[in-house]
C-alpha cells in the first residue's frame, strides 16, 4: 500500500485545454508519479496522462455471472431439492419462472459490487496523493491542479519547480506532508 | 485556505463560442465553472432557508404525522379498517404501490437511459429526478408491506434458512416483485450516491461550518477530483447506467406480472408489461414537471432548467401517453376479439358499470387533455404545463384504480359480486405517503445539491477540449 500522502509540488491551470496540454508534456518528460485534480472529468485526460483503460467492466461481468449462478442455485435448490411442493401439477424445476429473480440478482450483484470495488480501488492507487490540506486548492471548484509527487524516481525539488513553471502553471508551490507550503 | 478566494478568476467564456454549441440552450450563456458551482452550492450552504421552505416542510411533516397515525391504527386493528373485502382484496394499497413505483421510473429513465443515449439535457434534472425515484420507491414499498397484514413479519418474504423450514414461493410473481423492488431501491440509491460524491467534495471544501465540513467530508469519501479516479468513476457510472436501464424496464414488467400472471379477466393480458412501463414513464415525467416547475421558480434556477427542458419533458409525456392510449385501445379490442364472454363482460362493465365515472375520468385525464401537448404554445406555457402534469398524475392514479378495482369487483359468479369503497384510513395512508415524499424532497433540496454541479460544468463550451481538438 502506498502512503496516503507525500510531499510534492502543485501547480494551477484555469482552462481544461491548458491542463490537457500540460498533462501530455508531463507524461512526455518521463514523470510517473503525477496526477491532475480536476473539477469534472476532462475527456482525453486518460490518454494525455498515459493511463490504461479501466479494468472495472471485467469486475462487473464476473459479479453479474456470480449473481446468475447464485440465483439459479438458490431457486433450484429450494424448489426442486429442499422442499418441492406440488401446485396444480406444475413442474418443480420451472426454469421460466426463475428468470425474473435471476435477472434481478444479476443486476444486484453487478451494481453493488462494481460501486464498492470502484470506491475501494480509489484507495489503492499507485500514485501517492497530495496531503489533504493541499487538496483545498479549488480542484473541486474551478481549478485544474497538477500534482507531482516527491516519490517520483525523477524527483528533484528545484528541477520539478522549474519544470512546472515552464508549463505555464500558476500558483506553483512545494508542499510537505502536513500540507504546509515549503518556503 | 479559504476556497472562496479567487486571485485569478477564470477567463469569461466567449459568447460566440457558446452560441455554436448545441447544448447551449440547456444552460443560460455567461456562466463559468465558478459561477455554476457558486449558484448551486449556495442554495445549500449560504442562502437563508426561505420561509416557503419552512412552511412547505411543516405541511408535509404534518402529513407524515397523519401517516404515522393511520399506520398505528392499522397495526392495532388490522387491515379491516381499510375498504378491502372479498372480492376486492387489492384496494388502495396495491393501487398506490403501483402508482408510486411508476413515478419512480422517470428518475432512472432520465439518469440512466438518457445518459446512454447522450441526451445532455438530462444533466440539470437528473439529480432531483433520481432523488424523486428513491423517495417514490420508499413510499411504494410501504404499501405491500402494510398490506401483508403483519408487516413485522415482512422479512419472511426474503429467502433465509430458518427454523420453520420455510422458503418463499419462487414461482410467484409477488416474490419476483420483492426481488425487483429491493434491487431497484438499492441500485437507485447507489446510482444517486455515486453521482453525488464529487459534489459532496465540493460542499466539503466550501462549507463554512465545522459540522458541514465533517458531514460532507465523511460522505465525500475523500474525493479529490484526481484524473485517475475520474476515469474509473466515469467507467463505474456508465456501468451502473447500463445495469439500471434494463433494471427499470424489468421492475414495472414484474409489477405488471402481479396482474398478468393471474387468470382474471382484465388482468390476464400480454400487453401489460410494455403498457405498464410506458405508463410508469408517463406518470414519472408528469411528477418531474410537477416538482421542477415550482422548484425552478422558487430558487431562480431558470438558467439551468430552461424552457427547452420543459419542452422536451412535455414531448416525452406526449409520446409515452400515446403508447398508454394504444394500450387502452388494445385492451378494448382484445376483449372483443378474444370472444371470451368474461373478457367482454369485464370491459363493458368497466365502461358502463358502477365505476363508469372513474373510467371516463381516466380517459379524459390520461388521453384527451394531454393531447394539448401537441401544441408548442401549450408546451411553452409554464402554468398550463404544470396543470397538465397534475392532470396526468391524477389520471395515472385513476388507471391503477380502474385496473385493480373494476377487474375484481365483478367475480365470475354474480352471487360473489361486491363493491369497493375506500375508507378514511385508506385516504389518510395515501395522503400521508404524499406528505412523506414531499418532506423527504424538501430535506434533500435543503441539504444536498439538487442539480449535479460537476456535470453542469461539463455543459460549458470550454469544457469540450477533446471535441474542439478534433474539429
Amino acid at each position: 500500500m502506498v502512503p496516503n500522502s507525500t510531499k510534492g509540488i502543485l501547480g494551477h491551470f484555469y482552462e481544461p485545454a491548458d491542463a490537457l496540454a500540460a498533462a501530455a508534456k508531463v507524461r512526455d518528460a518521463g514523470w510517473k508519479h503525477f496526477d491532475f485534480l480536476t473539477p469534472f472529468p476532462v475527456h482525453g485526460m486518460e490518454e494525455a496522462m498515459g493511463q490504461k483503460r479501466s479494468w472495472l467492466p471485467w469486475v462487473t461481468a464476473v459479479l453479474a455471472l456470480c449473481g446468475i449462478v447464485f440465483a439459479q442455485a438458490l431457486q433450484n435448490y429450494v424448489m426442486v431439492f429442499d422442499w418441492p411442493m406440488n401446485f396444480g401439477g406444475k413442474p418443480f424445476a420451472a426454469w421460466p419462472a426463475f428468470i425474473p429473480i435471476t435477472f434481478e440478482a444479476m443486476v444486484f450483484w453487478a451494481a453493488l459490487g462494481s460501486a464498492v470495488v470502484a470506491i475501494v480501488a480509489g484507495r489503492m492507487d499507485s500514485v501517492p496523493q497530495p496531503p489533504p490540506m493541499a487538496v483545498k486548492t479549488g480542484a473541486t471548484f474551478d481549478r485544474f491542479v497538477l500534482w507531482i509527487s516527491a516519490t517520483d524516481p525523477k524527483w528533484d525539488a528545484a528541477e520539478a519547480e522549474r519544470f512546472v513553471r515552464s508549463l505555464g502553471a500558476d500558483g506553483v508551490r512545494l508542499v510537505d506532508v502536513g500540507g504546509r507550503t515549503n518556503a | 485556505m479559504a476556497p472562496a478566494s479567487h486571485p485569478h478568476p477564470p477567463a469569461e467564456p466567449p459568447a460566440s463560442k457558446g452560441a455554436a454549441t448545441p447544448e447551449s440552450a440547456f444552460i443560460a450563456p455567461g456562466h463559468t465553472f465558478g459561477s455554476i458551482t457558486d449558484k448551486i452550492s449556495a442554495i445549500v450552504l449560504t442562502r437563508r432557508t426561505p420561509v416557503g421552505w419552512l412552511l412547505g416542510f411543516a405541511i408535509a411533516f404534518g402529513l407524515v404525522m397523519l401517516f404515522l397515525m393511520a399506520v398505528t391504527w392499522l397495526l392495532l386493528k388490522g387491515t379491516g379498517i381499510w375498504g378491502v373485502n372479498i372480492p376486492v382484496g387489492w384496494g388502495f394499497a396495491i393501487i398506490n404501490f403501483v402508482w408510486w413505483i411508476g413515478i419512480g421510473h422517470a428518475g432512472t429513465l432520465i439518469s440512466a437511459i438518457l445518459l446512454l443515449l447522450h441526451q445532455h439535457w438530462r444533466t440539470s434534472i437528473n439529480r432531483f429526478a433520481e432523488a424523486m425515484t428513491l423517495f417514490a420507491v420508499a413510499c411504494a414499498g410501504l404499501f405491500p408491506i402494510l398490506h401483508t397484514g403483519r408487516p413485522w413479519l415482512a422479512y419472511w418474504l426474503l429467502p433465509y434458512p430458518n427454523s420453520m423450514g420455510l422458503w418463499p414461493q419462487f414461482r410467484s410473481p409477488l416474490i419476483w416483485d420483492v426481488f425487483a423492488v429491493t434491487t431497484y431501491a438499492t441500485v437507485s440509491a447507489l446510482f444517486w450516491f455515486v453521482g453525488l460524491v464529487p459534489d459532496l467534495a465540493t460542499l466539503r471544501d466550501r462549507a463554512r461550518s465545522r459540522v458541514g465540513r465533517t458531514i460532507y467530508g465523511v460522505l465525500a469519501l475523500g474525493w479529490r477530483g484526481s484524473a485517475r479516479h475520474w476515469a474509473r468513476y466515469e467507467s463505474a457510472y456508465l456501468l451502473l447506467a447500463g445495469l439500471a436501464t434494463p433494471l427499470v424496464l424489468s421492475v414495472h414488467t414484474v409489477v405488471s406480472f402481479d396482474f398478468a400472471i393471474s387468470v382474471l379477466p382484465g388482468w390476464h393480458t400480454t400487453i401489460f408489461p410494455p403498457y405498464f412501463v410506458a405508463g410508469a414513464i408517463y406518470s414519472g415525467f408528469a411528477m418531474v414537471l410537477t416538482l421542477a416547475i415550482p422548484i425552478r421558480a422558487a430558487y431562480g434556477l431558470q438558467d439551468f432548467i430552461t424552457q427547452r427542458h420543459l419542452d422536451n419533458m412535455a414531448k416525452v409525456m406526449l409520446a409515452t401517453g400515446l403508447i398508454v392510449a394504444y394500450g387502452y385501445a388494445m385492451e378494448a379490442f382484445i376483449a372483443w376479439y378474444s370472444g371470451s364472454f368474461y373478457e367482454r363482460f369485464m370491459y363493458w362493465n368497466r365502461v358502463t358499470g358502477p365505476y363508469w365515472p372513474v373510467f371516463w375520468a381516466l380517459i379524459a385525464t390520461n388521453i384527451v387533455i394531454p393531447q394539448l401537448l401537441w401544441l408548442k404554445k401549450v408546451r411553452l406555457n409554464v402554468p398550463v404545463l404544470f396543470g397538465i402534469a397534475l392532470v396526468i398524475n391524477t389520471g395515472m392514479w385513476l388507471e391503477r384504480f380502474v385496473i385493480v378495482v373494476t377487474s375484481l369487483h365483478r367475480d365470475f359468479l354474480p352471487s360473489s359480486w361486491g363493491m369497493y369503497y375506500p375508507t378514511m384510513w385508506d385516504w389518510f395512508t395515501y395522503v400521508g405517503t404524499i406528505g412523506l415524499f414531499v418532506a423527504m424532497l424538501f430535506l434533500f433540496i435543503r441539504f444536498l445539491p439538487m442539480i449535479s454541479i460537476f456535470e453542469m460544468r461539463t455543459l460549458l463550451p470550454e469544457s469540450k477540449v477533446k471535441d474542439s481538438a478534433h474539429a
